[in-house]
């Protein structure tokens, strides 16, 4: 750690500020596997309400229902193989298991999305039981009281991966207390309903696509929202995330095409009717364009991070 | 019993010993042989594997008859919080607190997750990278070769182990004084019962005043920000941040609330906007 | 070291480290003591809490500079000027302690008139010889009455009693002098000054603490002496918390030289037989080095006790105890010129145990391109060094070195049994704590070895030169059967020899007092003795710290277990303590004996009252206030008239190489210094513009050498050389913290990390042109640049040899350097490698020109240069 200080008499050295500008906090030791992480919790998070919204009595919001449950699922599995490759070795997982711990985002997380995956599971077995993929019988495995609840715990595994990041000692997220979790169950709907758009016009199932839409307008809306505040409130302690070359990726690759982009997009698709395939493009750009901005949120909150840690100075005097 | 340490720094003369003697103790390897040209630190923070770190803080001011120097320096070392940011941050239940109060890693079940990191707001703990497999950084001499490959093993673990000071939670179980407060020749570093220690820190403290010196104890009482008194504190003559500790940490849990409310409100405002579209369409 | 033995009898530290929390004040200067010496800092902590003044005087802000409560900048190698200073502070403002310095000095004492002082010759004293570079020392001489005895004026009146004498001598180190010559602002200093004086006399006493920073310069014996005289004038020598501490080197190195590995000495500070001063026989050896006068009228004993040691039933009265066994000196053959000599195809073997020249030593270049030219190198180490490895260095070609290395693994201390001797003169015996690694042995069992060895080889000889090796005593078999069946000697058998014993029943003897000069006895190290008083007891084995802080039962001080030396006088010339405070050791009236926390070293029920008698042999002619039992007059010296070569008193000169003139005096270094002005030992000119910094040298705690520079978790606090350089000569040469800069001297080069540091100050300091702004620049001598996991250029690349006159002591504290941003190329010099021409080969003139006139005390020279043992007075 060579830092270039060279004391200069003409400075009083009793006013330095820092310790050679050393680090006082330690930068998280996460990669591209824990932004994977955050970012499948929020869209498995945002499936859980679009499997409750959809109207299981309807054909078109049926097949979206199902497409939300076997999505939802197949993501809950996923993740913890995706935190296993964080933590090097499969039987780590289960030392997760070992304790309920309320003070912990972590501990409540991970059994926040066991027990997803237990609901998501049997409303999915449910699906496939009705799809006569598996025998009829097990569509019983999922009381009627599981599908709310999938949707209860979704909002929870989309918001623990905000407040996992904000309840830390790292200054940038600790100074969006309110805000990372709301941008991170905002951005989970926006990102589930694109996914469930996506698979919808793969499918040719135009039906519910204005309802994903202006839901993930809405979605979006709040994220948005979400993040201009949070630059305002975070003042110092958001310089990492919203400024420099961070800040620019976020503003265009989040706000501006992750979000505005599909917002005008979905706008369009309501207020004009374009033939069928050239919708359908319509609606996978935008569906691509959300996700990615989802994704490219929860990197630049995981390496704004990190610098943030790097700076003595934010967290000599922590935001409360 | 808790037990804790006061590290009066004042007394303090940068030996290193304590660096030393903890890795020597605790089996650690080195982090890495690079010459900072930060005063006499060349380890420059705690880490995974550097529980005691010695600070440098060069101060040089000018005054009519040419410069007054100081140069401060303190031992830091984990603070076994009251109210440990790591302990409740940890979902293994890896961190406990053990019969001596103090806040203590339990390896066999730290699963890595890296989690303690970012919950610490001292910067204390931190994860042991991979083992550096030649070896090299070992004190090779010191080991016996079988102790060294089950230090290797322990260590390896692919992607590591959460470290920090175990406030020699092996040598109080014997009886011993942790290797560090053993080893500082000048007792700077004090051992023992923490309610001791803090009359003592805060009488010294007085003392100190009396001979005109700017003594400011950190971590005898409530260092704020939910963290509460530290079992680990120090008497420093300048602001903390001199030696790189953080006026106003925070305990991470306290934000917790605001989150999760801020997570539901969002959640069920957007589930309700959700119902009236999916709804009324 | 001479220093401290021609002006009070030893040559030891006259305290013990955990006497320092008594003091009210400490003076550090010339030592580095909280880095080098961290353990023992301790006490100075300790001392500091109880509220003594700690004051440190160093080129550097250091970590002991840090810690104390006031720092004062130096010009390297200018102390003598800085206490010279003091020292005319003191006697101009009437501050000395002076019931002290008449009943316990030698202040009345009245020179002789053919003495003539630096004031009257500008810089010189009467005797000097130019073309031998030497003193006649007999113009230092005393005045004496008819009967021979020192003329003496107690009323201080006589205008060459030695307290006049030494006022005019220092009348010209002011203040101001001070600031000029060594940079110290006045103000500072005086404030030094005051404190000094203030804390001492009969309710306060001041310690004086250096290490090397004093002893590793052309003058080093003389900064000592200038210490001693300011303690005696002070009163602080004796007593509790005074004293001059001097921090010895590594672990057992005040051992080193108890028993000595120095060339010139005999176990117990006896000379070595010299073929100089005409030391043949026994009884001339005697007649020279007994003195009538004092405890070193013993002499005789402890010198047939020690031929009794070495060659047993073979040493008779009739044979004068095999003396001529002993080899008899016939020139320096201490390290420095061996190196030469090596060099120069004189010395064809070389055996290194223990030591790293090639990267500690001097002029480490040439070191090694000795070693090139030998037939054979023994090199006995626990590890691989520069000197092991010399030749695969940089720039050398395996191919054409033909010297033949053996290499043998030592066993590290813990791997091994015995005593070490600190720097408290505490010798601690030590268990072995594991078996040696691999083939390892303990140094002992190499010699053991070779003795067996030649023994075996010898046999059979007839030839009566080999007869020391046939006669010497060989009994060291260890007593336990699995040591002996590793042929392991026993150390503990070497202990209870260096103790002495009777030689008619072999039983040990309890004390040197035990000692006879008739071969009833035999004595190994009659210092030593008393360590292990019988079969059963080893008291460095002693660990009960019970009873007064002296703690007399833990481990054993030399001479007869005394902590503090010449503590008689803690006590006023009547026996009583000179204040309740400082209590140490009086006269108990009832008893008849002296008593108090501590032995005493004096004759133990000799009353003070007991007069002096002026024809008395021994210590018949010490009164019973008389305090400093080794010398002739039981006197400590504020003058001394002989046994040094260079000075009676210190006077400032400028080290060898400087970047100023002398400003007290026309000349400008020691005028006795030693040199060697050869090719390959080139040095920088003083005031030589093209080397304008002064540079130190010194150590860190986070580095020893070789045995730190491996160990992973040393190596990662200090992993390079490094400089250390000032803010301001940063800024002007472009260099900044961590930068690699490279260090010249007309030697070579060597490549270091920078250090910028607002603690190394630059310095006003006055020459002839007004003031000039001097910087200093600082190296750690602790790395090299071979192996280990700390690696770094030695700076003994840059440091030409050149010695003090009164022990060949290296100066490597002061020489003058340039530096500049970057790399360097390569520190391999041809001219190294070139032969040095036949006129060039004999530096000295005379090899040890100076010496045969030194009747009294003895040169020394100490291998690694730590100050050494005491000097006969
Ligand atoms: N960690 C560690 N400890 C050691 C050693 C080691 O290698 N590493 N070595 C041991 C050995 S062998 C020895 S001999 C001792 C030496 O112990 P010290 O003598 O205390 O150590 P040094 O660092 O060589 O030098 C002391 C100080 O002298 C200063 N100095 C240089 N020139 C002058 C001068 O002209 N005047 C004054 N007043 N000061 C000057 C230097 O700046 C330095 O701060 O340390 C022993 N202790
Ligand atoms: N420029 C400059 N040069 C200096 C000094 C300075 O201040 N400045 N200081 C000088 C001083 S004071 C000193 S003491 C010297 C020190 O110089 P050295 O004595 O050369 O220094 P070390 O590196 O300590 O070397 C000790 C060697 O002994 C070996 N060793 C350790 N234990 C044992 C053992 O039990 N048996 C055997 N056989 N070997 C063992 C180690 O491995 C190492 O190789 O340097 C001197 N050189
Ligand atoms: S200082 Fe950090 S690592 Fe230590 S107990 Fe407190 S929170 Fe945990
Ligand atoms: S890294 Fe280990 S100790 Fe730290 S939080 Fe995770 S499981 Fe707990
Ligand atoms: S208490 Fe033990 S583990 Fe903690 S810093 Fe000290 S030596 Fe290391
Ligand atoms: S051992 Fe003690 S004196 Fe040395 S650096 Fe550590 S705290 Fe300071
Ligand atoms: S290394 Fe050994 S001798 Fe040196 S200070 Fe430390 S304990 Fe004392
Ligand atoms: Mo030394």
């Amino acid at each position: 750690m060579l830092s270039e200080f060279t004391p200069d008499q003409t400075v009083d050295d009793r006013r330095r500020p820092t310790y050679y500008d050393l680090p006082l906090l330690k930068a998280p030791h996460w990669e591209w596997n824990v932004v994977t992480y955050l970012f499948l919790g929020g869209i498995m998070g945002g499936l859980g309400l679009i499997q409750l919204l959809a109207d299981g009595r309807k054909e078109s919001e049926r097949t979206l229902k199902r497409d939300a449950r076997i999505t939802a699922f197949a993501l809950a599995a996923a993740n913890p193989a995706i935190l296993i490759t964080h933590l090097g070795r499969p039987e780590r997982f289960l030392n997760m298991m070992r304790i309920v711990k309320f003070k912990s985002p972590m501990s409540l997380g991970v059994w926040g999305l066991v027990l997803y995956s237990g609901a998501a599971g049997a409303n999915m077995v449910r699906e496939l039981a009705l799809e006569g993929v598996l025998p009829r019988w097990l569509r019983f495995i999922a009381p009627g009281f599981l599908t709310p609840m999938q949707a209860l715990l979704g909002a929870f595994t989309a918001g623990y991966t905000g407040v996992l990041l904000s309840a830390t000692a790292n200054p940038f997220w600790g100074s969006g207390k309110r805000h990372i979790p709301t941008a991170s169950v905002a951005s989970g709907l926006a990102s589930a309903c694109a996914l469930s758009s996506l698979l919808c016009a793969i499918e040719g199932n135009t039906e519910p696509l204005h309802k994903l839409e202006r839901l993930e307008m809405a979605a979006g809306a709040t994220e948005l929202l979400a993040l201009v505040d949070f630059r305002r409130a975070s003042g110092e302690y958001g310089k990492p995330f919203f400024e420099g070359a961070r800040g620019k990726k976020l503003r265009d690759t989040t706000m501006i095409a992750g979000t505005l982009v599909p917002m005008a997009l979905n706008l369009l698709g309501s207020i004009i009717k374009l033939p069928k395939p050239v919708d359908a493009v319509r609606v996978a750009v935008a569906s691509i364009l959300t996700l990615t901005g989802g994704y490219v949120l929860r990197e630049s909150l995981i390496e704004a991070g990190k610098d943030s840690a790097r700076d003595p100075r934010a967290a000599f005097r922590q935001p409360t | 019993m808790a037990t804790g340490f006061f590290t009066d720094t004042t007394l303090c003369i940068g030996c290193k010993a304590c660096e030393v003697a903890c890795k020597q103790w605790n089996e650690l390897p080195s982090d890495g042989f690079s010459f900072t040209g930060n005063s006499y630190d060349n380890t420059s923070e705690l880490s995974g594997t550097t529980w005691r770190h010695v600070a440098f803080i060069e101060q040089t001011t000018a005054t009519e008859d040419g410069v007054e120097n100081r140069w401060l320096m303190s031992s830091d070392v984990c603070k076994h919080c009251t109210n440990a940011g790591c302990l409740e941050a940890c979902p293994t239940g890896a961190i406990i607190r053990n019969e001596f109060d103090s806040v203590f890693i339990q390896p066999d079940i730290c699963n890595g997750c890296g989690y303690c990191v970012v919950s610490c707001p001292f910067g204390v703990v931190d994860l042991i990278a991979k083992f550096d497999p030649d070896g090299s950084h070992y004190n090779v001499a010191s080991l016996m070769e079988e102790r060294r490959e089950e230090r290797q093993t322990a260590l390896q673990n692919n992607g590591g182990v959460a470290g920090k000071c175990t406030l020699c939670y092996d040598r109080q179980t014997l009886g011993f004084t942790p290797a560090c407060a053993k080893a500082c020749p000048t007792e700077s570093i004090q051992f023992g019962d923490v309610e001791e220690l803090r009359e003592r820190a805060r009488k010294r403290a007085v003392t100190l005043a009396g001979r005109g010196v700017d003594a400011q104890l950190y971590g005898v009482d409530d260092v704020g920000g939910g963290v509460g008194p530290l079992n680990a504190f120090f008497l420093l003559t300048d602001r903390p941040e001199a030696y790189n500790l953080p006026a106003a940490p925070v305990l991470p849990s306290t934000r917790q609330p605001a989150g999760y409310t801020a997570a539901a409100l969002t959640a069920l405002g957007l589930a309700v906007a959700g119902w009236m579209i999916f709804r009324n369409a | 070291m001479p220093g401290l033995g021609t002006s009070f009898g030893r040559g030891g530290a006259t305290v013990w480290v955990p006497d320092l929390v008594n003091a009210d004040c400490i003076l550090i200067e010339g030592s580095n003591f909280a880095e080098a010496h961290p353990v023992a800092y301790r006490f100075v902590m300790k001392a500091k809490e109880r509220g003594a003044t700690i004051i440190h005087v160093d080129p550097r802000f250091t970590r002991t500079s840090a810690t104390a409560d006031i720092y004062a900048p130096i010009r390297s190698g200018t102390d003598i000027a800085f206490l010279g200073g003091v020292i005319n502070y003191v006697l101009t403002n009437d501050r000395y302690f002076k019931e002290y310095v008449s009943a316990y000095t030698n202040a009345s004492n009245i020179v002789g008139e053919q003495f003539k002082d630096t004031e009257d010759l500008d810089g010189l004293f009467s005797g000097y010889d130019p073309e031998g570079r030497s003193y006649d020392t007999d113009t230092w001489a005393y005045e004496k009455d008819e009967r021979g005895h020192v003329k003496r004026d107690p009323t201080f009146q006589h205008e060459r009693c030695v307290l006049n004498v030494l006022r005019r001598h220092y009348a010209r180190y002011t203040p101001e002098m001070v600031e000029r010559v060594c940079g110290t602002p006045q103000a500072l200093f005086l404030k030094i000054a005051k404190l000094l004086a203030d804390n001492s006399g009969r309710e306060k006493t001041t310690a004086f603490a250096y290490a090397v920073g004093w002893t590793q310069h052309t003058a080093g014996v003389q900064f000592i002496r200038t210490a001693a005289i300011l303690q005696l004038l002070l009163g602080n020598i004796g007593r509790p918390g005074g004293g001059i501490m001097a921090l010895r080197g590594h672990a057992d190195i005040q051992g080193a030289t108890d028993i000595p590995t120095l060339y010139d000495l005999l176990p117990g500070y006896l000379p070595m037989p010299s073929a100089l001063r005409k030391e043949a026989t026994l009884e001339s050896y005697l007649s020279v080095n007994s003195k009538p006068t004092g405890w070193w009228a013993n002499t005789p004993k402890y010198v047939v006790s020690l031929l009794k040691a070495y060659y047993g039933e073979h040493a008779t009265a009739a044979n004068d105890y095999c003396f001529d066994y002993l080899p008899q000196l016939i020139g320096d053959h201490s390290m420095l010129p061996t190196t030469f000599a090596m060099k120069d195809g004189t010395v064809k073997g070389y055996f290194v145990i223990g030591q790293n020249p090639g990267a500690s030593g001097q002029n480490a270049e040439l070191v090694k391109a000795a070693m090139e030219r030998l037939d054979w190198v023994v090199n006995i180490d626990s590890y691989d060094n520069e000197t092991v490895s010399f030749w695969r260095r940089e720039g050398a070609d395996p191919g054409k070195i033909a010297t033949e290395v053996f290499f043998l693994p030592a066993a590290t201390v813990l791997e091994k049994e015995g005593t070490m001797t600190q720097t408290s003169r505490l010798l601690q015996w030590h268990d072995k704590a594991v078996e040696p690694a691999g083939d390892s042995k303990s140094d002992a069992w190499y010699f053991n070895w070779f003795a067996r060895r030649l023994k075996a080889l010898y046999a059979d000889s007839t030839d009566p030169k080999d007869r020391p090796i046939q006669h010497m005593t060989w009994d060291y078999d260890h007593d336990d059967p699995h040591e002996r069946a590793k042929d392991e000697p026993s150390v503990l058998k070497v202990l209870q020899e260096i103790n002495g014993f009777r030689t008619a029943d072999g039983e040990q003897v309890a004390s040197f007092a035990e000692l006879k000069d008739d071969g009833s006895t035999a004595c190994g190290g009659w210092i030593y003795s008393g360590v292990c008083p019988d079969k059963h007891t080893n008291r460095a084995r002693n660990r009960d710290a019970s009873g007064p802080y002296t703690a007399l039962n833990w481990g054993f001080a030399w001479p007869a277990n005394r902590r503090t030396l010449y503590n008689r006088a803690s006590a006023d010339p009547q026996g009583k303590p000179w204040s309740e405070r400082k209590r140490y050791v009086w006269w108990d009236d009832e008893k008849r004996e002296w008593t108090g926390v501590d032995v005493p070293d004096f004759v133990k029920t000799k009353a003070p009252d007991t007069p002096a008698d002026p024809d008395g042999k021994g210590m018949d002619a010490h009164s019973g206030a008389d305090p400093f039992i080794m010398m002739l007059d039981g006197r400590g010296a504020l003058f001394v008239a002989s046994g040094l070569k260079d000075a009676p008193m210190p006077a400032h000169y400028e080290p060898l190489q400087s970047v100023v003139e002398n400003q007290l005096y026309a000349q400008q270094s020691n005028p006795a210094l030693g040199e060697y002005r050869r090719r390959d030992n080139p040095y920088n000119a003083p005031i030589d513009e093209r080397y304008p910094y002064v540079l130190t040298t010194y150590r860190i705690t986070e580095q020893s050498g070789i045995m730190t520079r491996y160990v992973p978790w040393l190596a990662e606090l200090q992993p390079a050389a490094f400089c250390e350089i000032d803010p301001e000569l940063a800024v002007e040469k472009r260099i900044k913290s961590g930068d690699w800069v490279t260090i010249s001297t007309a030697v070579g080069e060597m490549e270091a990390r920078a250090l910028v540091s607002g603690r190394m100050t630059p310095l006003r300091i006055g020459s002839k042109g007004g003031r000039r702004r001097v910087h200093q620049i600082g190296i750690p001598y602790n790395f090299g640049d071979m192996v280990g996991l700390a690696r770094g250029d030695s700076v003994g690349n840059l440091i030409a040899i050149s010695l003090d006159p009164n022990v060949s002591i290296h100066e490597s504290k002061t020489l003058t350097c340039d530096i500049r941003l970057g790399r360097r190329k390569t520190h391999h010099r041809d001219d190294i490698d070139m032969a040095v021409p036949s006129e060039e080969r004999d530096p000295m003139g005379q090899p040890e020109g100076n010496w045969a006139g030194a009747h009294h005390g003895h040169g020394y020279q100490h291998m690694q240069g730590d100050d050494a043992g005491a000097s006969t007075p």
